[in-house]
């Protein structure tokens, strides 16, 4: 007996395996609209899937059917989820379907006051919608249902700290703009009104014609080169040097100068007391 | 006299050749193994972590010794948890010690059970939601003649994985639902058909109805709840929450899978503890460089409206070789010239020809304050790299404007022509003879 007992229960066990398989009878959708007129009522086939089924904003989905094993008889799964799955977004949400002993089972979907397990959906993208079977004592079964559209929701809820984890957006500086400057030939123009009074200085010039002819006197040409020298001093100061360089180069010219100076101003006083 | 340096020398490269770290962070694992568990049971994963050189202690939850931290000191480099029933652990184990631990850059491998111990609520903090005690996860997909609770799952690609793709995987255990947390690294998903539930027959359908219209977590189903979940630290370290102990054992890593052929966990745990003991993906920042770009030393101030150069030196953790080397695959990698707030933010991209360098010249704005590089690179399933370098950047100096100004033009002619008409005048007055020839009064008399 005892033996007979385990025998019988390990072909029960062997038997989970190869036990019979669920079907749906009779799947049938309807979608209606809020005041009850019926927009859409078609059979559902587990091989083909109808045409994407679209719900308003308030518009109620029933989905009815029943489960049963091969040869007709119904029974009560012990899983009964209904899978809504966007791909795009990879979004899921699993709502189990209540189905009474007898294998009835019936699902309503009001999207007046959809159920929380709805997955967050966007307008264009459509939530792929299958019935996932289970059972300890049957084979599995899964059968996607048909596509389905929803009105578009609120997005799922970010972390604050996420955007932080991907690429932020690049943030360009908008510089302040170059200052602007007159336009090139005014600056030459007024340069060149400049200049006018050398052409009145040259004429006059040419008008007297003077001479230089103590220009190349040992006398008065080192003090010249020294005077030269301190406006070239001046024109460098201002191109590139600082100002200690400045003073320093400065303060080392001013000894020849000074000395040659003395030596121009002196010879020019004797010629004019000589020859007066 | 060199004979002196051949002993220690010579010492040290032989214990080189023996002490192969395969983790950037160390080799020393302590395992605490409840005494339920026997440690042959688990053996190939054991043996799996000694041959890659990692050095094993073992010791039950209840063992005051080894400790895992003495005197405020972590004293193992990865802690390996694989109690998920055990209510009491000695005193050294505790939810505050363990965030402790990870704190001091120790990694954690924590297996929990349909059991609710101390240890199991600590998953919340890591934003892991467990199903309410003894509800193991449950899936009647595929058709195959293991009990429910034994679940073959397929494993999806990831960045943590060494190899591409893995047959699936055999689990048992209790899965998480994920809050909102970007830490969290989800290594392995549920498949979509399976939830918890604690029924062994079809008339538990009724419960798991009423869960889902209960509210509030309701029931735990679908795809989007995890088995493995790694979890990285700001810091750097990685825990990683595995649903149930017997993905590591033996029975396992051997049982065929319902279609045939061997289940992937073996690979699968390696790839798990390489990941979590800091051997994969791990990366560091070696150093930062800044300079005009003209120049090559950094300057110690910038001025605004400069052209900065700023070059980043990435290494990435080699755990073959057992040490760091430069790393130039990094993609989307951003700079921030910040003031209290971005200024500037720019990609970074590697430098060709100079492996592991990034790059990138900037003009520098013209706002002046104290300025910061912030290079702040957050991935998941990677080490998060922070760097920042202050660097002052001053408003021009007296003379660091632009000179020589077209509108000055007319001024530069003024000056010049006083120094030039200066010049000719002494010339002229110097050199120049004002007698009249042939002795004539003179009208000046200088």
């Amino acid at each position: 007996m005892h033996f007979l007992s385990t025998c019988l229960l390990s072909l029960l066990a062997i038997s989970n395996v190869y036990a019979a398989s669920l079907t749906l009878q009779s799947p049938r959708f309807t979608i209606s609209s809020p005041d009850a007129t019926q927009l859409r009522s078609e059979p559902l086939s587990t091989t083909k899937k109808p045409s994407p089924l679209v719900l308003g904003a308030k518009d109620v989905l029933k989905l009815t059917f029943q489960v049963v094993e091969e040869e007709g008889k119904g029974v009560q799964p012990h899983q009964t989820f209904l899978r809504f799955y966007d791909e795009v977004s990879g979004e899921e949400g699993i709502q189990p379907v209540r189905v009474t002993t007898g294998g009835k089972a019936k699902f309503e979907l009001n999207m007046a006051k959809p159920p929380a397990s709805l997955p967050p959906t966007t307008s264009t993208d459509p939530l792929k919608v299958t019935l996932i079977i289970g059972s300890f004592t049957h084979d599995p079964f899964k059968v996607d249902l048909f596509d389905l559209f929803l009105p578009a929701s609120q997005p799922a809820p970010q972390h604050p700290d996420e955007p932080s984890f991907h690429s932020l957006p690049e943030i360009h500086h908008t510089f302040r703009a170059d200052p602007k400057l007159p336009p090139k030939f005014i600056s030459a123009a007024f340069a060149g009104l400049v200049l006018a009074p050398w052409v009145v200085l040259l004429g006059l010039w040419g008008a007297i014609r003077p001479t230089v002819p103590h220009l190349f006197s040992p006398n008065i040409l080192p003090f010249l080169a020294t005077l030269s020298a301190f406006e070239g001093l001046l024109f460098w100061y201002w191109v590139d040097l600082k100002l200690g360089q400045v003073l320093l180069y400065g303060g080392i010219l001013t000894v020849p100068t000074l000395v040659a100076g003395k030596q121009a101003l002196s010879t020019m006083g004797k010629w004019r007391t000589g020859r007066k | 006299m060199w004979a002196r340096w051949i002993a220690p020398v010579l010492l040290g490269l032989v214990s080189f050749s023996f002490v192969t770290a395969k983790s950037s962070t160390g080799n020393s694992v302590l395992v605490i193994l409840e005494p339920r568990l026997d440690k042959d049971n688990f053996s190939k994963f054991f043996s799996g972590l000694e041959e890659k050189g990692f050095e094993l202690t073992f010791r039950s939850p209840k063992d005051p010794k080894p400790a895992v931290l003495e005197y405020d000191y972590a004293q193992f480099s990865h802690v390996v948890l694989f109690a998920p029933e055990t209510k009491s652990f000695a005193a050294d184990i505790t939810p505050q010690s363990l965030v402790s631990l990870l704190s001091k850059n120790t990694n954690l491998l924590i297996a929990v059970g349909p059991k609710s111990t101390p240890i199991s609520t600590l998953a919340s903090e890591f934003s892991l939601v467990l199903p309410p005690p003894g509800t193991p996860l449950i899936s009647h997909f595929p058709a195959r003649s293991e009990p429910a609770t034994v679940i073959p799952v397929p494993v999806s690609p990831s960045n943590i994985f060494t190899s591409a793709s893995f047959a699936p995987v055999w689990f048992s255990g209790v899965p998480f639902a994920y809050q909102s947390n970007p830490l969290v690294v989800p290594i392995l998903n549920a498949p979509a058909e399976s939830f918890a539930s604690d029924a062994d027959a079809d008339s538990g359908a009724d419960a798991l109805v009423e869960a889902a219209e209960k509210g509030g977590e309701g029931l735990w189903a679908g795809s989007q709840l995890g088995l493995v979940a790694g979890f990285q630290t700001l810091n750097g370290a990685r825990a990683t929450w595995v649903g149930g102990v017997e993905l590591f054992s033996d029975e396992f890593f051997q049982k065929e899978l319902p279609g045939g052929g061997k289940p992937g966990n073996q690979q699968f745990a390696s790839d798990v503890a390489a990941w979590t003991f800091q051997e994969n993906n791990v990366l560091r920042v070696d150093k930062v460089e800044h300079h005009r770009v003209n120049e090559t030393l950094p300057g110690k101030t910038y001025t605004t409206n400069d052209q900065i150069v700023f070059t980043a030196h990435i290494s990435k953790y080699n755990p073959d070789i057992a040490s760091w080397e430069p790393y130039s695959d990094l993609t989307d990698l951003q700079l921030e010239f910040t003031m209290l707030d971005p200024h500037i933010r720019t990609a970074l991209p590697p430098v060709r020809g100079t492996p592991g360098a990034y790059s990138v010249t900037f003009r520098a704005p013209d706002r002046h304050g104290v300025f910061k590089f912030v290079v702040d690179y957050k991935r998941k399933g990677f080490t998060h790299l922070h760097s920042s370098t202050v660097v002052p950047l001053v408003p021009p100096r007296h003379d660091g404007y632009p000179r020589f100004l077209s509108a000055a033009w007319p001024y530069y002619v003024g000056a010049i022509s006083t120094s030039v008409a200066f010049v000719l005048f002494s010339a002229l007055w110097l050199a120049g003879d004002d007698r009249v020839p042939g002795g004539k009064k003179t009208s000046k008399t200088e």
